[in-house]
Parts: C-alpha cells; structure tokens; sequence
C-alpha cells in the first residue's frame, strides 16, 4: 500500500516547459522543495526504501512535457531531450549509428520495463557513480543544457558533478536537453558493463570509450568509468596518456598506473575495491587494446 | 484524483491519490489482483503490465500518469476469449511453475509477439529478462514461449 504521506503529495501534470520552469522558479524562491518525476525508477524505489522526503514537496509529471523527449541531429551535435529514455536510445537509428555506445550502454539498463521508464536526465540528476547513462555520456564529453526561467546555460558534463550525488544544478533548473559533439571520423566506441548478471545488475565497474584514430595516432579519446569513485571517472590520466600517442605504443604499466591514480574504488555490497581496481584495469588494457 | 485511461481496452475511470502506485490501484482499486507485487522496486517483474503497449513495471508508475494512456494487465490479455497462444502453451508445456511471476512474464512476451511473430530464443529471453522466476523455471518459459510462436496463427 501507499504510505499516507505518499498519498498526501500535491502532484500536477503540465505539457509544457515554460509551466514546468515557472513552477520551479516561484517554488524554489519561497524555498518550497518540487520533486521533478519522470520514469520513476529512482524515486519509487527511494519510497519503498522509506527515504525521507524534504518538506511537502510537490510532484511535477514530466512525462507529458514532450519537448523533453526528442533525439536531434543538428550538424555534427546530437542532442538529446531530458526525457529521453533507454528504449529511445536503443531504437534511435541516429543514436546507433553515430553513438553507438550510448545504444549499447541503454541496453544493458536494468531490463525492458526500466528501459521503457528511465530517462537521460533523471539519471544524471540522481548521480549515482554506479549511473550507466552518465558514465556513456562522459566517454562523449557531452555538455547538458539546464533550464530556467531565467534562461539556459551549458555546463559540461565534466563540471557538473560536486561531489556525490550533488551537481551544480539549481534547484529552479531542470536538465532540458543533453549535447553531444560527434567525433568527425570513424570512431572506435565500446560500452563494457561487469555485474553480478546480464539484466537487472547494477555495475561493479563500468567503462565508456570513445576513440578516433588518426594516421595511427590517437587524435579524439573519451573515457567514462562507473562505480570507482564518488562520482563518475573520466579517466584524465589515461586520457592524457592516450592523446597523441599510438594504441601499440601504451604499455598495459602505464596504463595501469594511470588507471589506478584516477579512480578511488571501495568496498561495498556489490563489489571490493581490490576486485573493481583489477577490473578497471583490465577494462581500459582491453579498449585500447581494440584500438590495434 | 480522479483518472480516465484506458483498462483492458475499455474506458475506465478511477479515483485513487496521483501518487498511488499504479499496482496498488489496480489491486486494491480496481480488484485487479493478477498483477502481483513481488519487490515492489522494479527488479522482479511480477507486477509488469502494458502502458500504452509497452511492459513498465507497475510498482513505479504513479496513477497520475496513466490519465489519458492505454493499461492493460494480464487480466486484458485474452479477455473473456479464448487463451492466447501464449497462455495455452504456458498450460500445455508447463511454462508456470509457482505461478507468482506468470502474469508478468505472460505481460512481457505478449509485448514481444506483438513486434515479432517469430522471436529468436535470444529475443524471447531479453523479453523476459526483467521477469525472475524464483522457481527458477527459465527454459519451460522459453520452450513455451517458442512453441507459442510456432502456432503461428496472428490473433
């Protein structure tokens, strides 16, 4: 059943953004909490696990804010609304076709019934380290475009966490849209996920690369690791290991070493840091190993 | 709040907090009780049902998104008609076990036969890869699954 403060939240349902920023913007001025809902597959598992709520919060339904929910190509830039879920990910011919590591990572979210619910932004503004969608999205060094009333600002996705679980969002901003710049050339991108099982795992570690190489030289690298840090990896010392170098010329030391200097893994009830810190190891040594 | 949506391919119309689960409308509301709740976090399945079309898991829908949408529960899959392929060759290949996970699992794959006729083994298990089984009867389910497919007749 619903517990009754459940059942006591006010809960309104708009179609359109400048109704859902305008709410945020009065409420966030009084100081009032809003809850954005979108899929719900973070936060009806927070309710179950009898999370506290902030205050009375009001509950805005994103799910009939269709302009939160498009997969564009403008130019080279993919952008892709808030609301985008795993399921449009995987059926996204653009997204698989010039992204397909962010198909391939949407599909090895939970399973059917979360793919078709959880969406881009509402993994983003959980910030979980563990969060699939963040980790792809850092291995395409992708901006998100927050909304206000005020207006929008970008951020890139590398400035937006502070912290566990805590970004530079405002709590009168919303994640409108995420941005992605397409590598130019061919691109090498591969998603690899290590959990206790295929479907429904939440990752012990998890790794996003992205990588063009040119003339034999590595000319664009991206990289995003889950579950190793208090919040997603980007991997700077490989990635600077990496640039300008050729794959054959990286020795599995250096990598190592480098992997080791960016990530901090712990304990805990999915995994050991010994077992993850092997893991990230082995994951990066493999990619650029694909590289040839 | 009250909310029109569709159940079972007829309107329906129900008065039940927006923030209610909507499994818990259609159990406790509706007396819906086919659709089972197993973890009530989006991890087992048991409470799968279509939204518009789509397997969610009911445990995280709020009531309130439903207004206007199309649900249909395992109770919605044959009506009163005859079983679907499906159902039967859940009975005659012995595709439930316990029975407890069947509703979502019978949910996930009508999904499935609805954008292929004829799905691999490996699409069949992806279909129900969001649906534990604890009697941990996977290659029945497959079996019937696949036997089902084989009847061929589209409904």
């Amino acid at each position: 059943m619903t517990s009754p403060p459940l059942a006591a939240l006010p809960f309104v349902s708009p179609s359109g953004l400048p109704e859902v920023l305008g709410l945020l913007a009065d409420r966030s001025a009084r100081g009032d909490e809003t809850v954005l809902l979108a899929g719900g597959t973070d936060w009806y598992v927070d309710r179950q696990a009898r999370l506290p709520l902030p205050g009375l919060p009001l509950v805005v339904d994103l799910t009939r804010v269709t302009a939160l929910r498009a997969i564009d190509l403008h130019g080279e830039r993919l952008v892709l609304g808030g609301a985008t879920t795993y399921e449009d990910l995987r059926r996204s011919p653009v997204v698989s076709s010039r992204a397909p590591l962010l198909a391939r990572m949407a599909a090895t979210v939970g399973a059917a019934q979360i793919q078709a619910r959880g969406t881009l932004a509402g993994n983003l503004a959980s910030g979980s380290p563990a969060a699939d969608g963040v980790a792809a999205l850092a291995a395409l060094d992708a901006d998100l475009v927050l909304a206000s009333r005020e207006g929008e600002r970008r951020v890139r996705l590398a400035d937006f966490y502070t912290g566990y679980r805590r970004s530079v969002r405002r709590p009168d901003e919303l994640i409108a849209r995420i941005e992605v710049a397409l590598p130019g050339l061919p691109s090498r991108q591969a998603w690899r996920k290590v959990g206790a099982r295929g479907a429904q795992a939440i990752s012990k570690v998890a790794l996003a690369g992205m990588a063009v190489v040119e003339e034999g030289r590595i000319a664009r690298i991206g990289l995003g690791m889950a579950s190793v840090a208090p919040t997603t990896s980007f991997l700077p010392s490989v990635r600077a290991l990496a640039l300008g170098r050729s794959p054959g010329e990286l020795s599995g030391s250096a990598l190592d070493e480098a992997t080791g200097r960016d990530i901090s893994p712990i304990d805990d009830v999915r995994s050991t840091a010994a077992y993850r810190l092997h893991v990230a190891r082995a994951l990066v040594r493999n990619f650029f190993a694909s590289l040839g | 709040m009250r909310v029109d949506f569709i159940l079972n391919g007829a309107p329906c119309s129900a008065d039940a907090p927006p923030l209610a689960r909507l499994l818990d409308v259609l159990r406790e509301t509706l007396r819906l009780t086919g659709t089972k709740e197993g973890c009530g976090e989006g991890e087992c399945g048991s409470c799968t049902v279509l939204l518009d079309g789509t397997p969610v898991n009911s445990c995280l829908v709020a009531f309130g998104q439903c207004e206007g949408r199309s649900v249909t529960t395992v109770e919605g899959l044959s009506g009163s008609g005859p079983l679907t392929p499906t159902q039967r060759s859940f009975v005659e290949e012995g595709g439930t076990q316990c029975g407890f996970c069947t509703p979502g699992v019978l949910v996930s794959l009508e999904a499935l036969r609805t954008r292929d006729a004829h799905p691999s083994e490996g699409a069949i298990r992806e279909a129900v890869a969001g649906n534990i089984c604890r009697c941990t009867g996977y290659a029945r389910i497959v079996a019937a699954a696949r036997n089902a497919a084989g009847d061929g007749e589209p409904e």
